[in-house]
């Protein structure tokens, strides 16, 4: 087999394929390390020699660049092999007493290989799209309380109203106002989401984030048939049209969110 | 739970607290207010009276924001506090991250 360098005690793994074949991609690695494969029982890991630690760092642009050139060698990876299994950031193989470092990455190929290969089959032939979905609640709030019957009563109610009387019914108003924007914000929410189902494999809601300049109103991760992505670019484009909601739509990435054991 | 004040004037931060204090005061009588309209425990009188005084509470406290230059300030320690807030809750609902570090301990 190989003996690149047995002398370091860690492998950084990019990512799981399906190969008979050992390859080595070149110097594409983390600060230049050199990417090959260890081989075993028809699956591969891709890899570079490190020392055992994490890769850890204080500044920011140094993570940046380690993510980004993560990304790439799964990239490089993936068309070399076609599916991969990405890893996360600093996914590390270390010597233990139970063998050396390659021995490990073989072991775990070979004793998990039914679940490395249930997890490739899952995602092959697809890729990632991020779906974020916001929008403008002034704009929603205006259209809400134009319709809201409830809002509305209130709203006749303050004509003529002195002003210690009008400013209680503008407090009550605005709490009406609270729970039918939460209302719409599920129902569009529950629309949206069944809407994208129809066009997608599988979605994975993630958390929403906040101090945005406009309010997210769903986070998704979407799982999608390479040939099957104008589908969801045309219902995206359809929600986008919609007055006060803004589609930011990214991708293909590699499915990172749809690798892990469930 | 830490809250940023800027120690090179703790006179404006501390201000600041105090007045972020009483705002959330404020949200809180409101709050109680339209539940006893909506409750219809209050007379007609008593509704105006109470809202004359909330009136008056709300111009006070902002007259002071804006005499004392508050009004960042105050904005700041509100959105410092909603964070924390935020970040409580999301762990709550969404353990994933002891998921991460659990699958990354099982590779090694």
């Amino acid at each position: 087999m190989n003996n690149h360098n047995e002398h370091k005690h860690g492998r950084y793994v990019y990512c799981v394929a399906e190969s008979v074949e050992t390859i080595n991609l070149g110097a594409i690695g983390l600060d230049g390390n050199e990417v090959y494969s260890v081989l075993a029982d028809g699956l591969c890991a891709v890899v570079h020699d490190c020392s055992a630690e994490a890769y850890a760092s204080e500044d920011e642009q140094t993570l940046h660049r380690w993510v980004i050139n993560h990304q790439d060698v799964v990239k490089a990876a993936s068309e070399r092999f076609g599916t991969v299994l990405p890893m996360r950031f600093d996914t590390i193989v270390q010597d233990t007493e139970k063998g050396s470092v390659n021995d490990n990455i073989r072991r775990w190929l070979t004793e998990d290989g039914g679940s490395l290969r249930s997890r490739l089959d899952r995602i092959r032939g697809k890729e990632e799209y991020g779906v974020q979905i916001s929008w403008d609640p002034k704009r929603i709030a205006e259209t809400v309380s134009s319709t809201d019957p409830e809002i509305k009563q209130v709203e006749e109610e303050i004509r003529g109203k002195s002003k210690g009387l009008s400013y209680m019914y503008r407090l009550r108003q605005d709490k009406l106002l609270k729970s039918a924007m939460e209302k719409e914000a599920e129902d569009r929410f529950k629309d949206f989401y069944h809407r994208i189902e129809g066009c997608v494999d599988e979605i994975k809601v993630e958390r929403t984030k906040t101090g945005e300049e406009r309010p997210m109103l769903a986070n998704l991760s979407c799982l999608v048939l390479r040939e099957q992505s104008a589908y969801l670019a045309k219902e995206l484009e359809k929600i986008n049209s919609m007055s006060g909601f803004f589609v930011r739509f990214t991708g293909p990435w590699p499915p990172y969110s749809f690798v892990g054991v469930e | 739970m830490a809250i940023e004040i800027d120690e090179g004037n703790l006179k404006q931060g501390l201000l600041g607290l105090v007045i972020t204090l009483v705002e959330i005061i404020q949200d809180a009588l409101r709050h109680q207010a339209v539940r006893r309209m909506e409750g219809g425990s209050l007379t007609e009188a008593e509704m105006e009276r109470l809202g004359e005084a909330l009136i008056e509470l709300d111009s006070a406290v902002a007259q002071i924001k804006e005499e004392m230059g508050l009004v960042e300030t105050v904005k700041n320690i509100r959105g410092g506090l909603d964070g924390v807030v935020n970040e409580l809750i999301d762990d709550f609902i969404n353990p994933q991250k002891l998921f991460a570090a659990a699958d990354r301990e099982r590779l090694n």
